[in-house]
This record gives C-alpha cells, sequence and structure tokens, in this order.
C-alpha cells in the first residue's frame, strides 16, 4: 500500500499550514481553514447554445482564460473522472443521457481533443459504473456511445473501471489533509495515483443526496466499491465490485478493514450529513486541478427520473481550476446561494459540500472572492427550481438510517 | 407427416378439474385452443372428452405427454414435447435467499424462453409445450399476467399449456365477468400468436454461441447462464457440445465454452478454426492446454488471460467460473456491446428476442414486457437496419408503422406505449 499526500496548486501545504491555527475539532478532523483563508482560482463561465460546433471553440476560449491547458496537461499523464452515474439504457423520455445526467460525449471528446493539442502524454478516462467492473468503453457502449470517437480525439486515449483494482496490482492511499470529516484517508485505484493531471468534468444537476452535482460530487465515484460498496470484502477488499455505495451513504456497515475506517463510528447515519463529507474529504485527498461543468444540457430534480423531472438547457459551460471555486459559480449559475448550507435550498436535506470541502482547505466558496472570467453569473443564471416547478428533491429512502442500497 | 403437422398445429388448454360440466366446452369451441388437455382417468372424463370431439377439440390425457422436467425429457419422444418444473413469468418477488433486485439494480425477472431456447434446440422441428401454472397460494393474475405467460413462451417458440388459476377458472364456470374479460385477453393472444405461427420457425440470431452438454455437472451453470444472457438481453445461439463439431459456427464472432472438460478431437478442431478464422473463444482455465494462445493481449476485462489465436483470440479465464451472474457479464464485454444487434433504452424490465427470417431476408425483434404496466419511451436502435419497422401488438389487428426518428445523429424506432408484448418486423 502506498501512501501519499497530495498537493496542488489550490491546495499548498501553505495552505495547510495556514489551517494549523484554526480551532482543533472533535473526532478525526483536527484543524478546519477559515473560510477566509481558503484558497481562490479564476473561473472561467461560458455560454454556449448546443453540444454543436460551438462547443470546441467555446472551450478553447475558457482554457486560454485560464492559462492555458499547456501548463496543466503537456507532457504528463492526464486522468479525467466522468460523470456516467446511473443505468446507461435509461432515459428521460427520448433524450439522450449525456443531455440529461451523463457528462455528454461532446464535452468529453472536446476536452481530450484541446488535451491532445495542448501535448497530453497520456489521458485516461475513469469513471466506476454502478455495481460493475465492466469496462468503461462497454459502460458508454451500452448508452449508444462509439468510445472510439474518444480513442480518436488525442493519442493515448485509455479507459479504466476505477471500481476495482482494474489494471492494477495493487490499491493506493490518499490521506486526507486535516484529518477529514469522514475518513481519515481513502484506497483508491492505481489511475488516480498514476497521474499528474487529475481533471473532473461533472454535470450540472441537482443532487437527492448531496444537493448539487457538479464537479465534486463526481468524485463520489473515484471509491471503489470492492472496499466501499455493499459487498466489499470485510477484511480485505473484494476482488470484484459488488451493490453500491452504502456503507459510505448510511454507514449500515464498515468498509473492508485494510482501508482506513470512518473517523467517528457514531456519526450520524443519515445520506445527506455523510455523503457531502466524504465527497469533501476525497476532494481534499485526491485534488482536482482541472474542474468542468457541462451545464449546456440537463435535468431538473436530481438524477432519477421521476414526475417532477424537466429536461432542460441551461446552455453554460464552467471550468477552472479549484474545484470548489468551480462549484461556486455552477451553483450560482443554477439559482442557488453557494453560502447557502442545511435547510436552504439546494441542502434542505444534506450538509453543504462546498461548506464542508472550504473548511478543509480545498477552496473558497465565497462568490467575492472568486474571478470570473468571460460571462457574468447574471447573465447566464439558470434557474433549476423553477425549472422543476419549484419542487425540492425528496431525501430518498435509501440515504435514511438503515438503508441499505436499493 | 400429416400427424406430425397436426401436433405442430395444436394449441393445448389444460381442462380445470373443476369443471365437470361438459356445457363449459362453450367457452374453448370455435376459439383458437384446438387441444384440451385431461387430468384423470378416461372414464372421468367421458362427457368432457365426448363433448370436446364433437366441438371438433382434440383431446388427451395429460399423462400421455410423459412430461418432465428438462433434465428428464426424453427428446428422442414423439411431438409434443412436454417440459415441466418452470416457473411463472414475472418479475420475481424473492429468489432463493437473495434479494428482488439483482447486482445490477435491474429487477429480477422468472422466464422460461430459454428453456424453450435449449429444448428446441434438443428437439429441432418438434413442438415445445410449457407446463406451468398461476401460483396456488397467490392473488389471481390478471390480464396482462396471462398475456406474459403466453408470449414468453411464444417468443421463444414454444407453447404454453394454458392453465387457469382457481379463481379463474371458478369465475368462468359461475359466469364471472372479470373471469371472462380475463378469458377474452387470453383467446386474443393465442389468437394472435398463432396467426403470426411462422415467426417461431425464425432463427435466434446472436453473434455469441454458448457451447455446453448443459447436463449433469454442468447443467447449473449452463443453464443459469442461458437464463442471465437473456436477462440482458446479450443475443446468443445455444451450441450442445454432445453434437460435436456439426453445429453451424458461421455468423458467430464468439464462443464460450462453459464446460470444465476438454473438448473431442474433432470439437477442439472446429474451435480451433473457428478462432484462426477471426472467432473468439472464452474458456475455463483447463482449455488452456488445448488453445495455447500465440501473443498476450491486454484484457479490459478482469479474470481473463487474452491472446491472439490465428486471426483470432481465445479468453482464458484465471479465476473459476462460479457465479454465472460475472459469467454472463464477463462474457458480454468480452464479446462487446458494439456486436450487439439491437440497442434498446427504457426496456429494463423487457426481455428482448431477436430472430432471423429462414430466407435471411427479414429480423423480428420480440419484446416481452414483465411489470403488467405499460411500457413507455421505449426506442430501438438496430446495428444494420434502416426504412421502417412494422410494429405488433396482441391488442391490435393491424400492424403500425414505424419511421426511425433521428438520435444523437442515429435512427431508431420510437415505440407507441405497450404492455405485455410487442414485435417489430424489419428487414435487414
Amino acid at each position: 500500500m502506498n501512501d501519499r499526500r497530495h498537493t496542488q496548486g489550490c491546495l499548498t501545504r501553505r495552505n495547510l499550514l495556514a489551517g494549523a491555527g484554526c480551532a482543533a475539532l472533535g473526532g478525526g478532523l483536527s484543524r478546519l481553514v477559515q473560510a477566509a483563508e481558503a484558497p481562490t482560482a479564476p473561473v472561467a463561465l461560458a455560454r454556449c447554445e448546443s453540444y454543436g460546433a460551438e462547443l470546441l471553440p467555446a472551450l478553447t476560449k475558457m482554457f486560454d482564460q485560464l492559462g492555458g491547458l499547456g501548463r496543466l496537461v503537456r507532457g504528463k499523464t492526464v486522468a479525467i473522472k466522468v460523470n456516467l452515474t446511473g443505468g446507461p439504457t435509461s432515459r428521460l423520455g427520448y433524450t439522450p443521457i449525456g443531455c440529461t445526467t451523463w457528462t455528454h460525449p461532446k464535452v468529453i471528446g472536446a476536452t481530450l481533443h484541446l488535451m491532445g493539442r495542448a501535448g497530453a502524454k497520456r489521458i485516461r478516462l475513469l469513471e466506476s459504473p454502478w455495481k460493475s467492473a465492466e469496462p468503461v468503453e462497454e459502460h458508454m457502449a451500452a448508452a449508444g456511445w462509439d468510445p472510439a470517437e474518444f480513442t480518436s480525439a488525442a493519442p493515448k486515449v485509455e479507459f479504466e473501471n476505477t471500481n476495482f483494482l482494474g489494471y492494477g496490482k495493487k490499491y493506493f492511499r490518499f490521506n486526507v489533509p486535516n484529518g477529514g470529516h469522514l475518513f481519515p484517508a481513502f484506497d483508491l485505484n492505481h489511475s488516480y495515483e498514476e497521474c499528474d493531471t487529475f481533471v473532473s468534468i461533472g454535470k450540472m444537476k441537482e443532487h437527492l443526496t448531496a444537493g448539487v452535482t457538479l464537479s465534486m460530487k463526481t468524485c463520489f465515484g473515484i471509491t471503489p466499491c470492492t472496499i466501499y460498496g455493499d459487498g466489499a470484502g470485510e477484511d480485505e477488499p473484494g476482488v470484484l465490485p459488488q451493490g453500491g455505495r452504502y456503507p459510505i451513504h448510511t454507514g449500515y456497515r464498515a468498509v473492508s478493514k485494510s482501508a482506513p475506517q470512518e473517523i467517528d463510528p457514531k456519526s450520524p447515519r443519515e445520506g445527506g450529513y455523510r455523503v457531502p463529507r466524504c465527497v469533501a474529504d476525497l476532494v481534499a485527498a485526491r485534488p482536482v486541478h482541472l474542474a468542468i461543468i457541462d451545464g449546456i444540457e440537463s435535468q431538473t430534480s436530481g438524477e432519477g427520473i421521476n414526475r417532477n423531472t424537466k429536461h432542460v438547457t441551461p446552455r453554460v459551460l464552467v471550468a477552472g481550476t479549484n474545484t470548489v471555486c468551480v462549484d461556486a459559480v455552477g451553483a450560482a449559475v443554477m439559482g442557488f446561494d453557494p453560502t447557502a448550507d442545511r435547510g436552504v435550498a439546494p441542502f434542505e436535506n444534506c450538509d453543504s459540500t462546498l461548506r464542508l470541502a472550504e473548511q478543509l482547505g480545498v477552496g473558497t466558496r465565497d462568490l467575492k472572492r472568486i474571478e470570473v472570467i468571460g460571462s457574468r453569473i447574471g447573465e447566464v443564471v439558470f434557474d433549476f427550481r423553477k425549472a422543476g416547478g419549484g419542487i425540492t428533491p425528496a431525501v430518498p429512502t435509501w440515504d435514511r438510517p438503515g438503508g441499505r442500497g436499493r | 407427416m400429416a400427424q406430425e403437422i397436426l401436433t405442430e398445429r395444436l394449441v393445448p388448454f389444460r381442462w380445470p378439474a373443476d369443471w365437470t360440466d361438459p356445457g363449459l366446452m362453450r367457452l374453448v369451441a370455435g376459439s383458437t385452443i384446438n387441444c384440451l388437455l385431461l387430468d384423470g382417468g378416461a372414464e372421468a372424463n367421458r362427457p368432457i372428452a365426448a363433448a370436446a370431439q364433437k366441438a371438433g377439440l382434440v383431446v388427451r390425457e395429460r399423462t400421455s405427454l410423459a412430461p418432465a422436467p428438462l433434465a428428464k425429457v426424453d427428446w428422442s419422444s414423439p411431438a409434443p414435447i412436454a417440459v415441466t418444473e418452470l416457473v411463472w413469468p414475472r418479475i420475481a418477488a424473492t429468489r432463493g435467499d437473495a434479494t428482488q433486485a439483482g447486482p445490477t439494480g435491474a429487477p429480477w425477472i422468472d422466464s422460461n424462453c430459454w428453456v424453450a431456447r435449449l429444448a428446441r434446440v434438443r428437439a429441432p422441428g418438434k413442438a415445445i409445450w410449457l407446463e406451468f401454472a398461476p401460483p396456488k397460494d397467490e392473488v389471481a393474475p390478471g390480464e396482462s399476467a396471462y398475456q406474459v405467460a403466453i408470449a414468453d413462451s411464444a417468443a421463444a417458440g414454444a407453447r404454453w399449456i394454458v392453465s387457469l388459476h382457481d379463481d379463474a377458472s371458478k369465475g368462468l364456470r359461475t359466469g364471472d365477468s372479470g373471469a371472462q374479460k380475463t378469458w377474452q385477453s387470453i383467446l386474443t393472444a393465442l389468437a394472435f400468436f398463432e396467426k403470426r405461427r411462422g415467426w417461431a420457425s425464425y432463427d435466434p440470431s446472436g453473434v455469441l454461441g454458448v457451447l455446453s452438454t448443459f447436463a449433469g455437472d454442468q447443467e447449473f451453470m449452463g443453464m443459469e447462464v442461458l437464463n442471465l444472457a437473456a436477462r440482458r438481453n446479450l443475443q446468443y445461439r445455444i451450441l450442445e457440445r454432445g453434437a460435436g463439431a456439426n453445429q453451424k459456427l458461421a455468423g458467430l464472432k464468439a464462443i464460450l465454452y462453459l464446460d470444465g472438460e476438454r473438448p473431442s478431437t474433432a470439437l477442439k478442431a472446429a474451435l480451433a478454426g473457428f478462432c484462426r478464422g477471426g472467432g473468439l473463444l472464452i474458456a475455463p482455465e483447463p482449455l488452456a492446454v488445448d488453445f495455447p494462445g500465440e501473443t498476450p493481449l491486454a484484457c479490459p476485462v478482469a479474470g481473463y488471460k487474452l491472446q491472439t489465436f490465428g486471426k483470432g483470440k481465445i479468453a482464458i479465464a484465471t479465476r473459476d467460473w462460479d457465479d454465472p451472474y460475472f459469467l454472463a457479464a464477463d462474457t458480454h464485454s468480452l464479446v462487446g456491446r458494439r456486436n450487439d444487434p439491437v440497442l434498446m433504452y427504457n426496456a429494463q424490465s423487457l426481455w428482448q428476442h431477436y430472430s432471423t427470417a429462414p430466407s435471411g431476408r427479414g429480423s423480428l425483434l420480440q419484446l416481452v414486457g414483465f411489470t403488467g404496466r405499460a411500457n413507455t419511451t421505449v426506442s430501438v436502435r438496430f446495428s444494420q437496419v434502416s426504412g421502417f419497422a412494422m410494429m405488433y401488438v396482441p391488442e391490435a389487428q393491424t400492424p403500425t408503422r414505424l419511421e426511425p426518428e433521428k438520435v444523437d445523429g442515429r435512427p431508431e424506432f420510437h415505440l407507441p406505449a405497450f404492455t405485455s408484448y410487442a414485435a417489430l418486423e424489419v428487414q435487414a
């Protein structure tokens, strides 16, 4: 087991030392970073009407606004976590899944193309398809996508399902700076270690458990179900992933003993408490170097499909090098206050991942401290709640205490 | 020969034990049902048999069919072949100690279609009758549940021996209107399939061959893989190991060799030829000695050693195959979804049967829905079909012409809502 602590531009040792003066907390969370000290980074915001011809120029301009992709990817191995959550053949009506809950294939393809052009040495597309060890390219093909469109978009594009060991021989340990909210460290697939640049391409959508998905919640899926899943091995990781991540959602069972256990087994057993904390811990432990939010098309009412779910077209892209800053802008574009917390939309039933990640020193959620480049938020704001008929997504039964998955 | 043709056309109905009144023959006379199966001795059944014969129906003592569980069927016996100990087709509440959902989260579905397909391979050309009845201790099934029972069998080329729940037989006996409505829907569904009996002669289409004895030590794994492959709509053809090297391998892209026992010399040569010609052989570890690969390849599926073999490939399992669910999933990934002839959306509770006309000029996609609810917004994408499709449902006298819609630049068919069954006829 390798044991590494990652740092990056937006989360440096200096940031961590800055947090050292903060008050000590109970449990394992040794230090909180004060909000004013959380790092900030510019966020590029752009109107993009569709996934057609205007997409590539829009992304190109945004990356240039951020200082260019070259400094992030040239000569480097890049790992991209995309959001392909849920069944690949489930659609909202006849709308393709890339236009509702999944990161759209054109956004992935355009990003790959631009990274290849910027000199990326190798790019790995990573996802942990739901309860499955199937190859990511097969998961994509099940949705009707052609994986060859990705491998032809840039040199040396690879796929890996990180729900288990995959092509690796061992898991790698990632410590959470400042001790973590829920877990002190995570054991993850080798692809999250064997990369120079880590990218999250999330979807702009609400989330039943965490309020919003965006770029941080996309990283919830980097946890392998062989360790963090319902069917994980008790002592050692399972060989193949079985079940969902309900040991994280509701804590009804412990993760494999080979991995660091949760800090406080007596903490609340509800998804709205646990999932945001886990996500914040993850993006602190495995920092995101580039966060992109696909908000061109989406759906309301979370990632499932119910009577309140509507296909929507916010027509917006968000990108930046600090995942909290990017999500803060993304939340604002969705019509939410990024400084809101439990009890206030979109966090009616949960704690704010943005606040929790901010406390870990990952980045600020304070829009006053974030430089927004390109479009102004007010120009592109798209109110998800109004579009969805003002419905507050209900707490799913499987996230209540005692829930053991669907 | 005439007798054989007659047998092929028989549509069986198991006469309820509580129907002692020969006058109830009016429910059957003139319908698609043309064969009564009677339980009990000839003497007891004499009035019923006489009424049936007077109505032009064929009468058989049920025991004369020698119905047997799949493993004990005498495949050489005269047609029809009657198979017993089957499931009532439906979304299962439980399966053993397992939970309702499978590892994918998709609901578990009990179906007999794979039994029918195996039976058709073992008794080619013979009528296959499936004997199962609604669970006695449960609420009586409704119209759609009976339609599923008929469609699940018919879509696989077999016939269900129509068997009524006690409540339905009592209701019909006493003139209950609800029971009569259910009965009419049963007759409508039977008539629909008999009118299109030619579809039963279509060849199951798929690029995967599943090869096993499906018997003895291989029975559990073989049958569960057939069941679970069908559940994930992985289209396959059944290859019996006992049939040796003479089976048609043309059109297959992959063969899953299930058995731990090594193949005969002739079968080994046939499989080697298949691989050298560009096919993929998926086999358990004991067969590694028979098919030594050449150049190692990166295998995207965990638990397999992938190597070149001529123009083709060999995937040898590096772990024991102890879970048919994972084996079916691994096989689907190894074969590759790009080879699926059909891709469906919003169809998690539908089973698909894709077959090709004997002429090779047309294809048929049959969909069986198990939820009892309307299937809305189902869309279908064929890999090799352009032009229109004709959609058939039992409730409609005439088919509906469907024009393709472009989604993500690719043509697909958006199906009007249907409940238990739909068929799409397309030109390849």
